[in-house]
């Protein structure tokens, strides 16, 4: 399978008239564009607005991030989800590079919403300061859900993904600017000099933690709630395969623009043929019942030994019952003889001292963290929110809350804030971005 | 400028050796023995104004009077930082340093720094409430352990950034914080990185040790069910529906308890789940699903157990750290034993 990533870096975004890509800008037709959200009738209110690296903007609640797109052919780039089920990974999709499309509730926020700074202390945080964010602020008639704290936000998310192919589309006809080959021989028509180096199989642990349809991340549109651990080509990650869901509190979540960009998934493909045989992506979950988390761990252990997997990393998508499967899943690799290297971020409380996951073994001695969900974070005003600032002591988002004896609400009446890292978006970055780390104090 | 005062024992106190180790508690202005580097080595940040020295063995054998002497000699002093030793391998010294410090720090407020060589059993004894920097085996380190304490006193006094154990040398104090990496290193890096080195047998350094599991033995089974009193106490967050304690719905650090007394089952409505970690669907339509108090009723009944218990006991476990867990359910089980119960019955979700 050969997937070419076709680049488009985008330098600048405007509104204008035509929604189009020339030299670096990229200009959006906002109407245009709200007609696109607005295509679902259940989207009640819409406004797009752009934001850029140091703008002192705050976004909350935000709810997804996705990379616009555009897939050669005119397929969904989303297969099972934004059209037909069809194969991705192998051909050609041309991508907006440095841009996101961020999915803000207009008032509504949830457990697995986030916040954003675009500048300041705050935006440290989280990899998507870093972007050039084509923001959706948005509300629908969900009343379902409204004033519950777990939310699908199904509406909201299925107008992000659109309108990322909305904009994507701009770029069609266009050469790239540059192109990303990916590119894996099946395993057994490997060369010798590729077979004798190492090799290694990258397990992802993505959200599936709900019992009900609707808030895990889906495979194809197939929801990993109801999945047995099965092998993937990694382009299919990269490709459009994976959506993330709506559960997970925030820094401990995967968003859709993750998976489209997979860091740890690019860097094995660095590697592959230099230091390592990268054989594939095994795709597991997370689901809550002990008997599924030992039957995936049986299956993932399986799987790496059936296709000579020497080593194996394993990268887990969550915290707290979730750190029961990545464990289990190391274990048994271990056991297999298979060896491990665990990616993850800690629970270790505001004041460090808890066991830093829920289930420990000695077998997982190789982890790579990446934060601490729990840590205390204090922020100023923000001149702009986008959302409502609200939500993040009102809503029951994982970080915030509406009182607290010692600290008083998340949400000041200045507008500064104080809130747990479980609300930063995305922001421990497990999928391989993070430069954080754990020490001891 | 800022004051410090350093705690010494009788030897480094100039007192003299063994024969002198039960040497009252006494505070003497200016500077004796390790006092005078590390005055120096404070560079005019701070100045050491007394020192304090007493004999080990008398810290030893009359720990509080000796405590209690020695915060009376404080009370009407200024000072801005307490410093203690470097106590080296000398075990006696090292529990010194560490009581007193402790002692200091509770009563004044003030920061604490001390020194000890790894095989000093006061690191074990006092690592997690005071930084302890890594220090020599033996007095030929005295240099290099004052200059140590001096620099980390500074950094406290100046209100600096204290960096993680392992770059300012202390020992860990078992909190666990995150850091940006300066360079920074993505985590796909260190990935690669470990795993070539596992791969190919090298040493590798995991970014989270595994601690050594606090696990709590099992119980001696009950002999005679039918006489036991039996409690309910759940992490699935069910509350009477207007959750009076306001038990949060995650990272909780509040329990409650309520009264089941006259209930034969939890009805919906009464009582629901706060709990955000799982679908609250079933839990709602039917608490006893979580908090099986209608089973239970029904085995009381039967005579298979003596008597549930008036209460049950509730939280919510999602991103609870196993900190507050641990504390909660120690405040729990008193209140179980002072009620008379034999066995709970804990379920999660």
């Amino acid at each position: 399978m050969k997937l070419e990533l076709g680049n488009f870096y985008v330098k600048d975004i405007v509104f204008g008239e035509e929604t189009s890509y020339k030299d670096g800008i990229l200009t959006i037709n906002k109407e245009e564009a709200l007609a696109i959200v607005k295509e679902d009738e259940h989207i009640t209110e819409a406004d797009i607005a752009i934001v850029k690296p140091g703008d002192m903007v705050r976004l909350v609640p935000v709810k997804e991030a996705i990379e616009p797109r555009y897939r050669i052919g005119g397929g969904p780039v989303f297969p099972g989800v934004t059209g037909d089920l069809m194969k991705t990974g192998d051909g050609r999709t041309l991508a907006l590079k440095n841009c996101s499309v961020i999915v803000v509730g207009k008032r509504w926020g949830g457990f697995q919403d986030g916040l954003i700074d675009m500048g300041g202390e705050g935006a440290k945080y989280t990899y998507y300061s870093q972007l050039k964010n084509i923001v959706l602020v948005a509300d629908s008639d969900e009343e379902f859900e409204k004033r519950e704290q777990q939310k699908k936000n199904h509406a909201l998310r299925w107008a992000g993904m659109r309108l990322s192919e909305y904009i994507g589309k701009c770029v069609s006809e266009i050469e790239p600017e540059e192109i990303e080959e990916f590119e894996l021989e099946p395993i057994t028509k490997r060369s010798s000099k590729i077979n004798d180096l190492p090799s290694v199989v990258l397990v992802l642990q993505p959200q599936s933690q709900m019992e009900e349809l609707g808030y895990n991340d889906l495979v194809y549109g197939w929801d990993c709630n109801r999945m047995v651990p099965t092998f993937m080509h990694p382009n299919e990650v990269l490709d459009g395969a994976m959506i993330s869901g709506s559960f997970m509190p925030c820094s401990s979540k995967w968003s859709t623009y993750d998976f489209q960009n997979l860091p740890m998934i690019k860097r094995l493909y660095k590697e592959h043929g230099k230091t390592l045989n990268f054989l594939g992506i095994i795709m597991s979950n997370l689901n809550v019942a002990l008997e599924q988390k030992e039957r995936a761990a049986l299956f993932v252990a399986q799987m790496a030994k059936s296709i000579g997997a020497d080593s194996a990393i394993v990268a887990e998508e969550g915290y707290g019952n979730p750190d029961a499967d990545f464990i289990a899943c190391i274990a048994a690799l271990e056991d297999a003889g298979v060896k491990t290297i665990g990616l993850t971020n800690e629970c270790t409380g505001r004041d460090g001292g808890s066991q830093p996951l829920v289930t420990l073994d000695q077998k997982a001695n190789a982890i790579v963290s990446c934060g601490n969900v729990s840590e205390l974070i204090e922020l100023p005003p923000m001149e702009t929110v986008l959302g409502e600032l609200e939500a993040l002591a009102r809503d029951g988002l994982s970080g915030g809350w509406s009182g607290d004896e010692l600290l008083g609400p998340s949400v000041r009446e200045d507008g500064s804030i104080i809130m747990e890292n479980n609300a930063m978006f995305c922001g421990d970055q497990v999928v391989g971005w993070s430069t954080k780390t754990m020490a001891e104090y | 400028m800022k004051k410090a005062i350093l705690y010494l024992n009788q030897f480094f106190g100039q007192i003299g050796g063994e024969d002198v180790a039960d040497f009252a508690p006494e505070i003497r202005e200016g500077l004796i023995g390790p006092a005078l580097p590390l005055n120096q080595k404070l560079k005019g940040v701070a100045e050491v104004t007394h020192t304090i020295i007493c004999g080990d063995n008398f810290m030893g054998s009359n720990q509080d009077e000796a405590i209690e002497t020695i915060l009376e000699f404080l009370k009407d002093k200024e000072f801005d930082i307490f410093f203690a030793g470097p106590a080296f391998r000398a075990g006696r010294y090292g529990s010194a340093c560490g009581n007193i410090c402790k002692a200091v720090k509770e009563k004044f407020n003030v920061p604490v720094v001390t020194s000890m060589n790894d095989e000093n059993p006061g690191v074990e004894m006092f690592k997690s409430e005071m930084y302890i920097l890594k220090g020599g085996a033996s007095a030929a380190k005295m240099r290099l352990d004052v200059k140590d304490m001096a620099n980390l006193g500074i950094k406290l006094l100046k209100g600096e950034e204290i960096l993680s154990a392992e770059e300012e040398g202390y020992y860990g104090r078992g909190k666990r914080h995150q850091k940006w990496l300066n360079p920074p290193v993505n985590a796909t890096d260190r990935v690669i990185d470990m795993l070539l080195k596992k791969i190919r047998g090298e040493k590798f350094t995991t970014e989270l040790p595994i601690p050594e599991l606090d696990l709590v033995p099992i119980a001696p089974a009950i002999k005679d069910m039918s006489k036991a009193k039996i409690a309910l106490a759940t992490s699935g967050g069910i509350v009477p529906v207007e959750n009076p304690d306001r038990i949060q719905s995650a990272s909780a650090t509040r329990w409650g308890k309520y009264d089941i007394s006259k209930l034969d089952n939890l009805p919906s409505g009464v009582f629901k789940t706060i709990h955000a970690g799982y679908d609250p669907a079933a839990a709602d339509a039917n608490p006893d699903v979580c908090v099986p108090l209608d089973a239970l009723r029904a085995y009381e009944k039967e005579g298979r157990i003596g008597k549930v218990h008036d209460y049950f006991y509730t939280t919510v476990g999602t991103g609870t750290t196993q900190k507050e867990a641990a504390r909660m359910g120690r405040e729990i089980v008193e209140d179980m034993l002072s009620a008379g119960v034999d066995a709970v019955i804990l379920t999660s979700t």
